[in-house]
């Protein structure tokens, strides 16, 4: 089952200290990854064919379904994600998606990476990374080429 | 009875058969491959005589036009009437989608396929936080019947058919609403109208969950209601297209997405009877909208035997009398999924595979992808050459020519008959949970095409399944070779659109209408009634919405 976290809810967790994530390393502490569509997108295919392998691979999945970039970064604080997963094939990546980014960094979540997946064309990738996307994953990526960069050293 | 063969030349053959596979086909190279159709079910080297032999031509196969329509609905088929050329269009503002329309019909299309953008299809407006950054994409914005007058302007309504592809019965219930009202405000009456509308609940509450959905009953009780409307008030228009194409775009195998139609097709049927309409005043305009997958032969098989099913159960299981409602008519879409960003001119050939597997399976309409689907919203010129493809197949190819001309082939009337078995299987496996509304009501619709979804990406991972372009063949350093489609700025002119209108209107009138609306609703009345009218105050798509789900609730999708 993927875990599922709808909206936030609660008081959120204090980010995490460097102590935290050293203490992550030594006990393996399962990767977690917050995978969220971008506001309307209506394909949902990608995001759980992703997810589904990343959980396969042996992370931790909190499944957002539909979110804007608010709630994506209020979950990835409570759940304390090593990394925030997007979806959008919709065509609105180029505004939302840095925004995800923006906010995370306003938070002071500096090291928690935004990856993002869907139709997004070759022009606008150095433009998304530009703006703080760590990676860009278009049509046709191998799942082993998304499960590598995500368990990479963090 | 009448068998295809006498069992005397079966025996004999079969006896040859075994023969030839064990001394001439197992001896001979042929290497390591597995030999399964898309959705993993086996080929055999060879079909004779011996597969089909069971079967009875009159009643498992018989005449185009004619019971069990497997070789056609139409005595004629495109000896008669050829395909509509169907290009699906719409982007931006509806002022720019106007002009696409104008440009398809003056090339040659012989309808309108009409796609809204995402907040559209989902009952939001335009302006609304959660839809702002999507206004205008993946299709056209509509947020009044001013924005319906605009797009249809200088097309003739009554005389074009017209598809409008209102994916959720929440969209559909206002956008096909302010068609109709915008038709009536031109003194076109609606029995003039034809065309289709999309209505399908499962896209609501399945395919294309969003945020703030309506719970399944309700999406399904709006998707009924606008039947029940054109049944007695748009006699031409067909009120539904069960949309397994988008079923199969989600994941599905060939036989989920006919047996999901048609288990969609069989609910709304109990309903409409359960609500006192008669099977023949509906049925003849239930429509359907199939994929145009990889599986060249397994697509014409399915098509085939979608039709097979559909005719049986309409006849025993509802009685249906009227031949239109005996046929399974259908619209196609090449496979979206199918198309790949890599290398994307390989598209059109994939595309026009696709389109010939639709056209020798019987298709009433087709509408081919455009090479850059992978990437954007199609070009201008990515549209055009999509329907020159369309026109290719229609007046060159002459597949044309003979009807149904696969029936017969042993290994085409094999297939069909396994896809009738499958998908029989799967029929009933959802009549045991309650129905289809239950089904997705559960999650278990949602769960069996990830399973699928998930199943496919493996198979390419592992290169089982080759894609040219991105598993095998790749181009290392590609430069793109087509031009991407920029979505022109919609949510400036769409806000000043909707506040100039809000300026304008009569507020009092807008809430008695949304007044009506939710009265409505409490009294489990026919909304599509109300809301014709209501739109005609400029009230908007997203006031609507949140006046049903202010009645009805929202519901949250179990997930796996």
């Amino acid at each position: 089952m993927l875990s599922r976290v709808l909206t936030a809810r609660g008081i959120p967790r204090f980010f995490r200290s460097i102590d935290d994530r050293r203490e992550k390393i030594f006990m393996k502490k399962k990767i977690r990854v917050v995978v969220a569509r971008l506001g309307m997108d209506a394909h949902w295919r990608g995001s759980i064919v992703v997810a589904r392998a990343l959980r396969d691979a042996g992370m931790e999945i909190i499944y957002l379904g539909n979110q804007m970039p608010e709630t994506i970064v209020e979950t990835a604080i409570q759940e304390d994600a090593d990394i925030v997963g997007l979806s959008t094939l919709s065509g609105n990546h180029m505004v939302l998606a840095p925004e995800v980014v923006r906010i995370l960094r306003e938070k002071g979540m500096d090291e928690v990476n935004v990856i993002l997946g869907g139709a997004i064309p070759p022009d606008d990738v150095p433009r998304l990374k530009e703006k703080g996307i760590a990676e860009v994953f278009g049509p046709g990526t191998s799942l082993k080429k998304i499960i590598d960069f995500v368990s990479g050293p963090i | 009875m009448s068998s295809l063969f006498n069992n005397d030349a079966i025996e004999k053959i079969a006896r040859e058969k075994d023969q030839w596979q064990e001394k001439v086909y197992q001896t001979a190279e042929k290497g390591e491959k597995t030999f399964e159709t898309l959705s993993g079910s086996p080929i055999e080297p060879l079909y004779t005589p011996v597969d089909t032999a069971h079967m009875d031509y009159l009643n498992d196969l018989g005449f185009p036009g004619q019971a069990p329509y497997v070789r056609g609905v139409h005595p004629t088929m495109y000896r008669g009437r050829t395909w509509t050329l169907r290009q699906l269009a719409g982007f931006g503002p509806p002022e720019e989608t106007n002009k696409r329309y104008k440009f398809l019909l003056k090339e040659g299309a012989t309808g309108i396929n009409g796609v809204f953008d995402y907040p559209t299809l989902r009952g939001f407006d335009s302006t609304d936080p959660f839809a702002r950054a999507d206004a205008g994409r993946g299709g056209v914005a509509i947020d009044t019947i001013e924005d319906m007058r605009i797009l249809f302007d200088g097309i003739s309504i009554d005389k074009i058919s017209c598809s409008l592809v209102t994916c959720q019965p929440i969209c559909n219930i206002t956008v096909q609403s302010m068609y109709f009202a915008n038709a009536q405000m031109r003194n076109v009456p609606l029995d003039k109208l034809t065309g289709t509308s999309q209505n399908d609940f499962l896209m609501e509450t399945a395919i294309t969950v969003s945020p703030e959905l309506l719970p399944p009953k309700f999406s399904f009780k709006l998707s009924c209601d606008a039947i029940e409307y054109c049944t007695k008030h748009v006699p031409r228009w067909n009120p539904i297209s069960f949309a397994g194409y988008n079923y199969r775009e989600s994941g599905c195998s060939a036989a989920q997405e006919v047996a999901f139609v048609i288990a969609n097709a069989v609910a709304c049927s109990e309903e409409l009877i359960r609500r006192g309409l008669a099977i023949d005043n509906f049925a003849p305009r239930l429509s359907f909208f199939l994929s145009a997958h990889s599986d060249f032969f397994e697509e014409i098989a399915k098509y085939r035997a979608a039709r097979r099913i559909w005719f049986r159960i309409m006849k025993e299981r509802f009685g249906a009398k009227n031949p239109r409602s005996l046929t399974l008519r259908f619209h196609v879409q090449t496979a979206g999924v199918a198309l790949t960003a890599q290398q994307p001119l390989n598209n059109i050939s994939r595309a026009a595979y696709h389109a010939l597997s639709a056209v020798l399976g019987g298709a009433q309409s087709v509408h081919i992808d455009g090479y850059d689907e992978a990437l954007c919203t199609p070009t201008e010129l990515s549209s055009l050459t999509a329907l020159r493809t369309n026109q290719i197949l229609q007046l060159e190819t002459r597949v044309t020519h003979t009807i149904d001309p696969l029936g017969g082939s042993y290994f085409v009337e094999t297939l069909t008959n396994k896809m009738e078995e499958e998908t029989l299987r799967l029929l009933d496996e959802i009549d045991g949970m309650g129905g289809i509304v239950k089904a997705a009501e559960t999650g278990w619709i949602h769960n069996e095409i990830s399973n699928s979804a998930y199943e496919y990406q493996q198979a390419i991972e592992s290169g089982k399944m080759p894609i040219v372009g991105v598993n095998c063949y790749q181009m290392e350093d590609e430069k793109l070779p087509v031009e991407l489609f920029e979505v022109p700025e919609t949510l400036q002119i769409q806000e000043q659109k909707l506040k100039k209108i809000k300026n304008e209107r009569d507020e009092a009138q807008v809430q008695d209408a949304l007044d009506a609306v939710a009265r409505c609703c409490e009294k489990d009345g026919n909304l599509m009634e109300i809301i014709v009218e209501a739109v005609k105050t400029r009230v908007t798509q997203g006031e609507i919405s949140h006046a049903l789900k202010g009645s009805y609730g929202t519901w949250d999708p179990p997930l796996f």
